[in-house]
C-alpha cells in the first residue's frame, strides 16, 4: 500500500530498518556463538567425535538455514503489511 | 459465552518485545536448570547433540506457532489452531496439554524460587513461600497482561545478559576454564547416550511456542507474533549454546549431571564473585519469569477452552476493568498449589514434557491442514508466509516422535498413562462436541470457504481479533 505522506513513510522504513538490524545481530550472534561452541566441543573429543561430526554440522545448518530463511520471511511480511496495518504509528 | 464476554473483551496492547519476553521468559529457567540432565545420560556429545535436534524441532514449530498465531489472532493458541483446522478431539487434547504443560511448570518454579530463598533465608519455610509466590503472580496477572508481561521482559533481559556477559568474559580468556573435561566426558554411555540424551534436549526450549498465546492480546499481532517470536527462539538457542559451553569447561561432566544450579555452580567454579552473585540472582529471576509466564499462557488455554464449553463456560469471564480473564487466572492458582503440594513433582515436570511434546506433534499438523484448507496467502487469511512449509512441518514431527519415543528408557509408565489421559480425553470430547458442533463462521473472521465443502465443518465460531 501506498501513502503519500513523505515523513511517515521515513519513519515506517526507519523502523523497518530497526527491526532488521535487531534480526540481522541476533542472527550473527547466533551462528558465531553455536559455530564457536560446536568448534571447540569437537576439536577437544576429536578422537570421539570425527566419527559422526557430520551430524553436528548438519544439524547446526539445519537451524542457521531455516531461521535465516524465516527472519527474511518476517521482515518480509512486516514491509509487506506495515502501512496496510499502520505497524509504527 | 458468559455475560462479561459480552462487553468486555481482552485488552490488545501487546508489542513484540512482550511476546519476546513471554516465550524466553517461561523458557529460559531451562538453561539455568534441567538441561544437564542430557549430559548424564549422553555426555558432552550427546548433549550438544540434542541440544541441535531439538532446537532444529523448536525452530520449525516456532515458525508454524508464528504463522497460525499471526493468522487466527486467539488466546488459546495451539488448542485453537488445532480446533480450527484439525478437530474437537485434537483441539481438547492440545489445550489440556498446554494447560498441564504451564501448570506443572509453575509449580516446580514456584517451588524452586521458595528453595532459594530458604537457602538464603533459613527461617523461610518452603511451603507457605511456594504459596506466597503463586499468589503474588497471579494476582500481577490478574491486574493486567501489559504488567505481568513487562515484568517479565525485565526479569529475563537481566538472566539473559548474565549468560551472555558470562559467555564472553570466558570464551575471551577470563576464566580459567578446563578443557579437557569436553574430552573426559564426551560420551561415558557410548554410542546409545547420544540418542538417550534427546529426551531432556527440549529442556532448552521447552515452551516457546507459548510465546504466540498473547496474539489476541498483542496491537499488531501479525508483526508482534512472528519477529516476537523468531527473536525468542534465536535468543533461545543462543542462550543454549553458551550455557552448555560454560557449564561443560568449569564443572566435571560427573557433577554437572546431577547438578541441580549448573550454571550457578559454573559461575562459582569461575571463582569471580560478579559472576556468582549475576548468575545467582539470574537462577532466581528466571524461575520468577517462568512461573508468571506460566500463569500467563496456562490461563488464556483455560480461557479459550472455556470460551468453547469445553469446560465451564464459568471460566470465560473477562474482567471490566482490567481486561483480563481473571476467573481462569484465579483457577490457575488452586491448580498449581494442587501440583506443588502433590509430592509428585518430578513426575508431574515429565508429564508436562509429555504434554509438550504431544503439542509438538499437533502444531504442525495443524500448520500441514491450515495450509491444505487455505491455500491462498492473502494478508487477512496468512498476513506471515513461514517458508519451506509443509516440508519442515513433517520433519519437526518426526523428530517430536523420536524424541517422544525416547521418554520410553525411564519413564515408560509416565508416556503410557499420558498417551491414556489424553486418549480418554480425544474420545470423551470427539463425542461430546459432536452433538453441539455448529458450523466455523470463515466469514466472520474475514476468510473465504475452505477448500472442500466439507471442511468447512472443522471447529466452532469463532472470532478473528486484531489488525482488523
Amino acid at each position: 500500500m501506498e501513502t503519500t505522506d513523505q515523513a511517515m513513510e521515513s519513519k515506517y522504513y526507519r523502523k523497518l530498518n530497526g527491526d532488521t538490524v535487531l534480526v540481522v545481530g541476533m542472527l550473527a550472534l547466533l551462528v558465531g556463538a553455536e559455530g564457536f561452541v560446536i568448534y571447540k566441543v569437537l576439536s577437544e573429543t576429536w578422537k570421539i567425535s570425527s566419527g559422526f561430526f557430520y551430524l553436528y554440522v548438519i544439524f547446526m545448518g539445519l537451524i542457521v538455514s531455516i531461521e535465516a530463511i524465516g527472519c527474511l520471511r518476517v521482515r518480509e511480511s512486516i514491509k509487506n503489511h506495515m502501512f496496510e496495518y499502520k505497524y509504527y504509528d | 459465552m458468559s455475560e462479561h464476554n459480552e462487553n468486555a473483551s481482552l485488552v490488545k496492547t501487546l508489542r513484540p518485545f512482550h511476546v519476546w519476553a513471554l516465550g524466553v521468559g517461561i523458557v529460559l529457567v531451562g538453561e539455568y536448570m534441567g538441561w544437564n540432565f542430557t549430559i548424564a545420560k549422553g555426555g558432552v556429545l550427546g548433549s550438544l547433540l540434542a541440544m541441535l535436534v531439538a532446537g532444529t524441532m523448536y525452530v520449525i514449530i516456532a515458525l508454524c506457532a508464528s504463522e497460525l498465531g499471526s493468522a487466527t489472532k486467539l488466546a488459546g493458541g495451539p488448542y485453537d489452531w488445532a480446533r480450527l483446522f484439525v478437530g474437537p478431539g485434537a483441539a481438547a487434547i492440545v489445550g489440556l496439554a498446554v494447560y498441564m504443560e504451564y501448570i506443572a511448570l509453575e509449580a516446580a518454579d514456584a517451588i524452586v524460587v521458595a528453595s532459594i530463598a530458604q537457602s538464603i533465608f533459613p527461617d523461610l519455610q518452603v511451603y507457605p513461600v511456594t504459596l506466597l509466590v503463586i499468589a503474588l503472580l497471579t494476582f500481577i496477572n490478574y491486574r493486567g497482561v501489559v504488567a505481568a508481561l513487562t515484568l517479565n521482559f525485565v526479569l529475563t533481559m537481566i538472566a539473559f545478559i548474565a549468560i551472555v556477559v558470562f559467555f564472553f568474559t570466558t570464551a575471551s580468556g577470563g576464566v580459567n576454564i578446563h578443557p579437557e573435561y569436553l574430552f573426559q566426558g564426551a560420551l561415558p554411555n557410548g554410542m546409545i547416550g547420544l540418542f538417550a540424551a534427546l529426551q531432556f534436549g527440549p529442556w532448552f526450549y521447552l515452551g516457546i511456542e507459548g510465546a504466540a498465546m498473547c496474539a489476541e492480546e498483542c496491537k499488531h499481532p501479525s508483526r508482534a507474533v512472528p519477529l516476537g517470536q523468531q527473536a525468542g527462539m534465536i535468543t533461545l538457542l543462543i542462550g543454549a549454546a553458551m550455557t552448555l559451553y560454560l557449564c561443560s569447561v568449569l564443572i566435571p561432566t560427573d557433577i554437572l549431571g546431577v547438578s541441580v544450579y549448573p550454571l550457578f555452580e559454573a559461575a562459582q567454579n569461575s571463582g569471580i564473585f560478579i559472576f556468582i552473585a549475576a548468575l545467582g540472582l539470574g537462577t532466581f529471576l528466571t524461575c520468577v519469569a517462568s512461573a508468571n509466564g506460566c500463569v500467563c499462557d496456562s490461563s488464556r488455554s483455560w480461557f479459550a477452552l472455556s470460551r468453547d464449553n469445553y469446560v465451564s463456560s464459568w471460566f470465560s469471564a473477562v474482567h471490566p476493568r482490567y481486561n483480563t480473564p481473571y476467573r481462569a487466572v484465579i483457577f490457575t492458582m488452586p491448580v498449581a498449589i494442587g501440583f506443588a503440594f502433590s509430592g509428585f513433582l518430578d513426575q508431574v515436570i515429565t508429564f508436562s514434557i509429555v504434554s509438550g511434546l504431544l503439542c509438538y506433534v499437533l502444531i504442525p499438523f495443524s500448520l500441514i491442514r491450515f495450509r491444505n484448507l487455505f491455500p491462498q496467502s492473502t494478508s487477512k487469511v496468512r498476513p506471515f508466509v513461514g517458508p519451506l512449509q509443509p516440508y519442515i512441518a513433517y520433519f519437526a514431527i518426526a523428530i517430536a516422535i523420536t524424541i517422544l519415543s525416547t521418554l520410553f528408557w525411564g519413564y515408560k509408565y509416565n508416556l503410557i498413562f499420558a498417551f491414556v489421559f489424553y486418549g480418554i480425553a480425544y474420545f470423551y470430547f470427539s463425542h461430546r462436541q459432536k452433538s453441539s458442533r455448529t458450523e466455523n463462521n470463515w466469514a466472520e473472521m474475514g476468510w473465504p470457504s475452505p477448500s472442500g465443502s466439507e471442511n468447512g465443518r472443522i471447529g466452532k465460531e469463532a472470532i478473528g481479533i486484531g489488525d482488523d
